[in-house]
Formats: structure tokens, C-alpha cells, sequence
């Protein structure tokens, strides 16, 4: 009985024009879009190997100067871009792409895409997830919104009934009549980016556990949009109405709550200025140890208390360069400076995404939205971890400079300088984004949320049906 | 006749109760946008005058320290370097703020703002031109984007017009009163029009009374801001009234309201979120922006280049500058390490101007191109008028970038003139250092075309109207279907 009802409600909706013009068009779209990705991430790709080349290549022929020099010319770490970008691209174009690296200093990730491109770009842009995770639920609903009303307004309702089809047979008959046609629109792309992922060796580590993985939090995703419209066209006695409010679901939890739930953030919790963030760290940083100031009192106290330890008179009779000894210092000092700064950026947005998981109970999109990020390490914690990571690197790099001029120089000689071997001796940085399993742990909540709205819309849909009327 | 329609137009709509919670929606959503408006706009002027206080008091103590030394209150510091008068610490010290105020209805769109900072203080060292001028914000904010004004009349206002009118024929002739119409003397185009154009001037009285009601509320100072605001209302009526042409056609097509519905709603999808995102893929990359990251490396390489030689230039650059090396040769200058710093410099940034240049040219071309697309779409196109006119275009932010590093510039050749000839600040001095003034009096506007655009949308829809009106008899098909 439930397949026969499946199959009617299929065929029925295979035939009408609307479907067909729609589906078509959204299958196109998507289609296009992921081409067009895989396009993209290619070219950025390739440019960001060549980047990384050039970054080594510049930081190991620098030429001969003095270590604490070699700190201060620096080099970048360049983010890299993940295989399942290629899905959503999430907040990619409007996080920074490269972080410099060099001695005093921790800089901001910079050059993000969406300062070179004009304000057209704010519509967004034609990826897969904006069709897949904006467009497909609308198409849910105009597939389904008079799945039953059709039905009662044409009188049919009341001869299946008195047929005597249970109401929760008709009602998983619609559902899979609804739900099939999505799904087939979603394979072809699910296989189309599987096979682009899996061939190109450029993309890196590709799991398809994880592009599978997507794609089920998709399918939840559109289940909950499936189990709303059909609960909607059986409450609703004309289907007018049942569009309507349909469209109006759609507009609250896809259009408006992720710009409400901004707006409630950032009143909540709002982020310094550039400005602002900076003079608080340079603030802090005037009242402690400056590496390039041993006049100043903190680098004197340091003084005592090193020659005292040592039981030497002055700080040439140190067995190291004191210059590098002090450089150090001050750079441990600053990197403690930055860590509570950024800290407190961190908890800013730890804040805002509080805001934003407790109106997900509010819109089955925000969950989708942040998980499909998550999974496609395209969500603001990936940037942190790689930013985590090249301060991580840099205070290693220079520490290793600084080091370097302690243990091989005198105190007092800052014309010592060497070559590329001690360059050379600096490791790549070499970047390794957390594990799925930290991925999903961290976004356990937005799951459960995801899961809530899949029981409780079912829940509200086998309600809803039990108290079907004809 | 047309006084019968409309006395019944109104009589149908004040009965609806379906308008009144419209309005009272359309209200509080205007409301609650404006007012998140006002709160990002309400941040950046405390912001900004926030770092205008601390240069003024920044001022008041430095201008104490230099009068307590000049009138020998004080000793001199032992080194010279810690000299209050010493134009070093001054040109490191008080840097000035170089903001970009909000103009008065900046409230409407956020635009850009979110993305880029609205001041800087450049200081001596470090270039201009290398300043990031990125906000630190949450990008998962900027990728959902704010709930603005601009937002309200882009994206929802056309679904009001579509829920106002999509069963503006369709309902009549499921009712049958159609056929009680036809059969009196008028003729159905001018009937339907009309009362269209009805609906148009009632739902555009609720615009225009809740935007002003809501700004106002916001202490927007409207009267004297006419003119923009006269431009907001332009542009937004032309797209108001696009819209009700649009339902006006598929009206006329005769179909049943609920098809009518599904086919308005893909047409807004279609001008709303396909194009424009299909705009901004193609644009993305068929012309894309040049890269950065080649950029940073030729940046870098440039710059290596440029240090090694700029030790030995410094002498020649005495030579060539005669009337600024040190005048008395028995007493050295103070500032010689900032003096070779900024040779050093100088020869550093001729080597990667043209660099800098080159990419910026190529971003501008490519900024250009991809605003023209924006006659693709009535939404881009409104999208575009209003960032004008809240001064939040990227075009606003590009001039502020130019004028950062005019004033940078200016405010460097200031002590670099005064540093070669060795001079001290007095205190009264401090008042007369260069400030800043922001203007975006240079930016040409876009209404024009903006509006142009719209208006052309506009005609195309009331033309197709007229067409399909013409082609089809329709007063019969409707009434036999």
C-alpha cells in the first residue's frame, strides 16, 4: 500500500510541468556549481603550492645575517584549502589566507577573498552548499505543499480513507514520494564530486567517509524539510494556505534566523576593532620585557637575577650570548601577550557560537549549516586551528633563531651572522587539521540539535496525520 | 468608474485582516533592521570618537612635557631619544586618527562595513599602503550577513508585493465574480491596473511610513538629508513597482492562484538569490581577482632587493639633496637613524610601488567589470544604489584606503622635513600637526545609473504586460476556462 501510494505520488509529480522545470533547473545549478568549484579550487590550489614553495625558497636563500635578522624577515604559512571546499566553502572567502610570520609579532590571517571583491559578492556565491542547503528545501516544499491538500480539495482524501488506508500508510506513501525525487537530484551530484575528489591528486587527503558523511547530514537535513511540509498539507485545509506558510517556514529559518542570530551575537558579544585589539596588546606589551630594550627596568630585574643565578659579575662572563638570552625572554613574554589577547578573541567566539547553537532550536538551517562547514573544515574552528598552528610554528622558528645566537655568538657581537644550513635546520610548517573525530566531538550539539529537529518534526508529522480529517 | 474600483479596492483590503498583520510584520521587521542599523553605525562613531579623545589627551600631556622642558621645570632626560620634544617620539607617539565618519543614513546598508576598518592611525614606520584595513569580526557573521534595511527592502519587501497580488485576477475568477465584471462597460487591462496600481500606492504608503517612522526613532535626521533620502525612495518605489509589474503579468496569464503563487515565488528566487550568486560565481571566475598570494611573494622579493641596496644610498642621497644633509657638519643630527630609515625607505618603495600599483590597477579593473553585471538584476541593482547612498560601497572603502595613505604620506614628509633639519617640537606646535579631514566628496555616485538600470526592469515588465494583454484575448479565456 505504501509503495503504491509512493508510486502514484511519484508519477503524479514526475508528470507535472512544474517539477520537471524546477528539478531541472536545480539539478543544472547544482551540476554547474560543482564544476565550477572544482575549477576554482584547482587554480587556488595550484597557487597555493606554488606559495608555499616560494615562502621556503625565500626564507632558506635569505642569504648570511644575523639569526635574530633572519626572525625578523620572517616567513608565511599560506592556509590550505580542503578537498571537501569543494562542497561548501564556507567562511573561506572571508578568512584571511596567509599569516606572516615573523619575530615580536603575531599578525592576523590577511588577504581574505571577500576584501577584493566588490559588495555583488555578498549575495553569495553559486556553490553547491548555497544550493544544497538554501535552494533544496524550497524545492521540498514546492514538490509537497499540496501532497495532501490536493488530495482533500479534489475529494480523494475521503475515498482512500473510506478505502480504509491507515492514516500513517498514506502518510509515508507521500513522504517517500516527496523525499525519492530529492534524493535522486542529490546522487548525481553526491557521485559527480566523489569521482572529481577521488581522481585529481591535487586534492590531498580525500576521505569519502566524510563526503558521505555530508551528504547524510544533507539527507536529515532535507528529512526534517519533508516531515514540515507534509505536516503543514495535512494540517491546512486549501493548498493556498499550506504554500504560504510553507514559504514563510522556509524565509524564518533559512533567510532570516542566520542574520537574527548575527545580529543577537554580535549585540551579545561583540568583537574589538583592529584598532582597539591592537593597542590593548601593545599597551601590555610597553609594560613588560622588550627583547630590543635592556635599559628598560623589567630587562635590568632580568639581568640581576640571571648573573645572580650564574654567580657572574656581568653578563659578558654569561656562557651565552646575553643579547639572545634576552631576545628570548622578551619574545616569551610577547607570545604570552598574544595568547591572552587572541584568548579573549577565542572567547569572544565561543560566545557568539553559543549564540548561534541556541537558536539553532529555531531553524533546522543554522545546524545543517554549521555541521556542512565542519565537515568541510571550511567553519571559523578550522581557521583557528591553523592560525593556532603558525603561531605555534612561529614562536618555534624564532625561538630556534634566538636560541641559535645564544648558544654560538658572543654578547655584544651582533655582526654574527650564517648561512642557509641554519635555515635549512628550520622544519617546513607542515599543517595537520584535526582529526573527524575532533571535528564531530566539537560539534556534537549542532548534531543533536539536527537529530531533535528530525524526531520532533517527525513526531509533529504523526500527530498531525493521526488527527487527519477528510 | 476608476472611483468605484478603488472605493472597493479599499473597502476588500480594510477588511482583510491579512493587511493589518502585514503591516504590523512589515513594521517590526523595519524596525528591528534599522535598528541594527543603527547599533553597528552607533559602535564605529563611539569607536572613532573614542580614539579622537585619546589623541587629544595624548596631545595635552605631550604639550605639557614639552612646556615643563622648555621653561627648564623639568631635566632633561639623560638620553635624547626619551626627549618629550624629540619629533621621533612624536611621529611614533601621537599618531593621528584618520577616520571615515558615517554619513547620516549609513543605518541603511551595511554594505562593506563590516569587512573593512573606519580608521587607522598610521604612524612612522611601517607603509600605508601595506595596512591590511580588515575589521576583526566573526566570519561566520559575515558570511550570513547583517539584518539591515537593505536586506528588508531587497529580499522581503518583494514577497509582500507577491502575497499582496498574486491572486489579484485568479481570485476573482475563482469566486465568479469575474464574470459579473466583464459585464459591465470596462475594459479588464485598465480594470486590473488599476487596481494594481492601488495596491502599489497603499503598500508603498507602508514603506515609506514605517522606514521613515523607524528611522526617525533612530534620531535619523531626515530633513536634513533630504536628498538622499529622496534617492532612497526613488529607487526603492521603481523596485516596488517592478515587482507588482511582474505579478501584474503573471496575473494575466490567467492561471489559478496557487499556480500563480509557486511561479512568483521561482521568479523571486530567480532575480533575488540565482542571479545575483550566479553573477558573483561568474565574476569570481571569468575575470578573477588578481592573486594575491603571486603578489606577496613579488612584494617580498622586491623588497629584499630594495634593503640591500638602500645602505649605500643614503650618501647619494645627500648629494642629490643637498639643502637637507646636516647644515652644521661639526654637530650630527639627532634624527640620523630615522633619516636613513626613511632613505632606506624611499629606495624600497620606488622598487615596489609599481608592484603594488600594477595589482591595484588590475583590482580595479576587474571591480569594474564585475559593476556593470549588476544590470543583471533589479536586486543588484538596488543592492549597489543603496551602498551608495549609506556610504558603504566598495568604492567608498577604496577612497578611504587613498586617502589613508595621502594623509600617511603627509604626515611622514611633515618630520621627515623637519627631521632633517634637525629640529625640536615647541608645545605650541602640537596643535598645528597635520589632521585629517574625511570627505567622500570624490566618489562619483552610481544613482543615475542605479536608477536607470531599475527603470529599465520596470518597462520590460509593463511592456510584456501590455504584450501578453494584446495577444490574448483574455477577458474570454478567462471567463470560458
Amino acid at each position: 500500500m505504501i509503495l503504491s501510494i509512493a508510486r502514484k505520488e511519484l508519477k503524479e509529480i514526475v508528470r507535472e510541468g512544474r517539477f520537471r522545470v524546477t528539478a531541472g533547473v536545480v539539478l543544472a545549478l547544482l551540476l554547474a556549481a560543482v564544476f565550477i568549484s572544482n575549477q576554482y579550487y584547482q587554480s587556488v590550489n595550484a597557487q597555493h603550492a606554488q606559495a608555499k614553495e616560494n615562502a621556503r625558497s625565500e626564507w632558506v636563500n635569505q642569504g648570511e645575517k644575523n639569526p635574530h635578522s633572519a626572525a625578523h624577515y620572517g616567513t608565511y604559512a599560506f592556509k590550505p584549502k580542503y578537498p571537501l571546499s569543494l562542497i561548501d566553502s564556507g567562511i573561506d572567502k572571508y578568512a584571511g589566507i596567509s599569516i606572516f610570520l615573523e619575530a615580536h609579532k603575531r599578525s592576523e590571517a590577511q588577504y581574505a577573498a571577500a576584501q577584493d571583491q566588490t559588495a555583488l559578492s555578498r549575495f553569495g556565491d553559486l556553490t553547491p552548499d548555497f544550493v544544497l542547503i538554501f535552494i533544496m528545501p524550497l524545492l521540498i516544499i514546492l514538490i509537497g505543499f499540496n501532497a495532501i491538500t490536493r488530495e482533500r480539495e479534489s475529494g480523494t482524501l475521503r475515498l482512500l480513507r473510506g478505502q480504509g488506508v491507515p492514516a500513517w500508510k498514506l502518510a509515508l506513501g507521500k513522504w517517500l514520494g516527496i523525499f525519492i525525487p530529492v534524493l535522486l537530484i542529490v546522487l548525481p551530484v553526491y557521485i559527480l564530486s566523489a569521482l572529481f575528489l577521488a581522481n585529481v591528486n591535487d586534492y590531498g587527503e580525500f576521505s569519502l567517509g566524510a563526503l558521505s558523511l555530508l551528504f547524510l547530514v544533507y539527507i536529515l537535513y532535507y528529512a526534517v524539510f519533508t516531515n514540515l511540509t507534509l505536516m503543514v498539507s495535512s494540517l491546512v485545509r486549501k493548498s493556498n494556505i499550506a504554500f504560504v506558510i510553507l514559504l514563510g517556514i522556509w524565509i524564518v529559518s533559512c533567510l532570516a534566523m542566520p542574520k537574527i542570530s548575527t545580529a543577537l551575537a554580535d549585540t551579545l558579544y561583540p568583537y574589538p576593532t583592529q584598532v582597539e585589539f591592537e593597542e590593548q596588546i601593545a599597551q601590555d606589551k610597553e609594560q613588560g620585557l622588550d627583547g630590543h630594550n635592556p635599559w628598560s627596568a623589567e630587562a635590568k630585574k632580568l639581568d640581576a637575577e640571571t648573573l645572580e643565578k650564574y654567580g657572574v659579575d656581568s653578563v659578558q662572563q654569561l656562557p651565552f650570548n646575553w643579547d639572545g638570552f634576552l631576545m628570548q625572554e622578551g619574545e616569551k613574554h610577547e607570545a604570552d601577550i598574544y595568547f591572552k589577547h587572541y584568548q579573549f578573541l577565542k572567547e569572544t567566539f565561543h560566545n557568539q557560537t553559543g549564540v548561534y547553537r541556541a537558536t539553532a532550536a529555531l531553524s533546522p538551517f543554522l545546524p545543517t549549516r554549521f555541521l556542512s562547514m565542519a565537515i568541510s573544515r571550511t567553519d571559523y574552528t578550522a581557521h583557528w586551528d591553523f592560525a593556532d598552528a603558525a603561531e605555534k610554528y612561529r614562536i618555534e622558528l624564532v625561538g630556534k633563531m634566538n636560541g641559535h645566537m645564544m648558544d654560538n655568538s658572543q654578547t655584544g657581537d651582533w655582526y654574527y651572522t650564517v648561512g642557509k644550513e641554519v635555515w635549512e635546520s628550520v622544519p617546513e610548517f607542515d599543517y595537520e587539521p584535526p582529526t573527524y573525530a575532533a571535528v564531530l566531538n566539537n560539534n556534537s550539539s549542532n548534531l543533536l540539535t539536527l537529530l531533535g529537529w528530525v524526531l520532533l518534526s517527525s513526531v509533529g508529522l504523526y500527530g498531525a496525520i493521526q488527527r487527519l480529517k477528510v | 468608474m476608476i472611483k468605484h474600483i478603488i472605493k472597493f479596492e479599499w473597502i476588500a483590503l480594510l477588511r482583510d485582516q491579512w493587511i493589518l498583520i502585514l503591516v504590523i510584520l512589515f513594521f517590526s521587521i523595519t524596525l528591528f533592521a534599522v535598528r541594527n542599523g543603527h547599533e553597528k553605525v552607533a559602535d564605529r562613531v563611539s569607536a572613532i570618537a573614542h580614539e579622537r579623545e585619546e589623541v587629544a589627551t595624548q596631545d595635552a600631556q605631550t604639550i605639557a612635557e614639552i612646556d615643563s622642558v622648555e621653561r627648564q621645570l623639568k631635566a632633561l632626560p639623560s638620553e635624547s631619544w626619551l626627549d618629550p620634544r624629540s619629533l621621533e617620539n612624536i611621529a611614533w607617539q601621537s599618531p593621528r586618527v584618520v577616520a571615515m565618519d558615517p554619513v547620516p543614513l549609513a543605518l541603511v546598508s551595511t554594505g562593506q562595513s563590516d569587512v573593512f576598518t573606519h580608521y587607522v592611525k598610521p604612524k612612522i614606520y611601517g607603509e600605508a599602503y601595506t595596512l591590511g584595513f580588515s575589521e576583526l569580526s566573526n566570519p561566520v557573521q559575515l558570511l550570513f550577513g547583517s539584518f539591515d534595511l537593505a536586506f528588508v527592502c531587497i529580499y522581503l519587501l518583494p514577497l509582500l508585493v507577491l502575497a499582496f497580488c498574486y491572486n489579484l485576477l485568479s481570485s476573482e475568477k475563482e469566486s465568479g465574480a469575474l464574470r459579473l465584471i466583464y459585464a459591465q462597460p470596462i475594459s479588464l487591462y485598465p480594470w486590473l491596473l488599476n487596481r494594481l496600481l492601488f495596491r502599489f500606492f497603499v503598500l508603498s504608503a507602508i514603506a515609506i511610513i514605517s522606514i521613515t517612522v523607524s528611522l526617525l526613532i533612530y534620531q535619523v535626521d531626515i530633513a536634513s538629508n533630504l536628498g538622499s533620502f529622496l534617492k532612497l525612495l526613488s529607487l526603492l518605489l521603481l523596485y516596488l513597482l517592478f515587482w507588482f509589474m511582474v505579478a501584474f503579468v503573471v496575473n494575466l496569464r490567467g492561471k489559478s492562484s496557487g499556480h500563480n503563487a509557486v511561479t512568483l515565488v521561482a521568479l523571486w528566487l530567480t532575480v533575488v538569490l540565482l542571479i545575483p550568486s550566479v553573477i558573483s560565481q561568474l565574476a569570481t571566475n571569468l575575470y578573477p581577482v588578481p592573486s594575491r598570494i603571486g603578489m606577496i611573494h613579488e612584494y617580498r622579493v622586491a623588497t629584499t632587493e630594495a634593503r640591500e641596496r638602500a645602505d649605500e644610498i643614503l650618501e647619494n642621497y645627500y648629494r642629490d639633496h643637498p639643502e637637507l644633509a646636516p647644515k652644521d657638519t661639526t654637530q650630527e643630527n639627532r634624527y640620523t637613524w630615522m633619516l636613513t630609515y626613511f632613505t632606506s625607505s624611499d629606495v624600497v618603495n620606488e622598487s615596489i610601488r609599481p608592484i603594488l600599483n600594477e595589482y591595484d590597477a588590475a583590482l580595479a579593473r576587474q571591480q569594474a567589470w564585475v559593476d556593470q553585471l549588476r544590470f543583471l538584476s533589479p536586486a543588484t541593482l538596488l543592492q549597489h544604489g543603496l551602498n551608495d547612498i549609506a556610504g558603504t560601497s566598495t568604492a567608498h572603502y577604496v577612497d578611504f584606503r587613498k586617502q589613508v595613505i595621502a594623509f600617511a604620506t603627509e604626515w611622514k614628509d611633515y618630520f621627515k622635513e623637519r627631521m632633517f633639519a634637525n629640529e625640536l617640537m615647541k608645545a605650541e606646535e602640537v596643535a598645528s600637526l597635520p589632521q585629517h579631514q574625511y570627505s567622500a566628496g570624490d566618489i562619483t555616485t552610481s544613482y543615475e545609473g542605479d536608477l536607470g538600470g531599475l527603470l529599465v526592469f520596470l518597462l520590460v515588465a509593463s511592456a510584456s504586460s501590455w504584450l501578453l494583454y494584446r495577444q490574448a484575448n483574455l477577458a474570454k479565456v478567462l471567463i470560458t476556462n
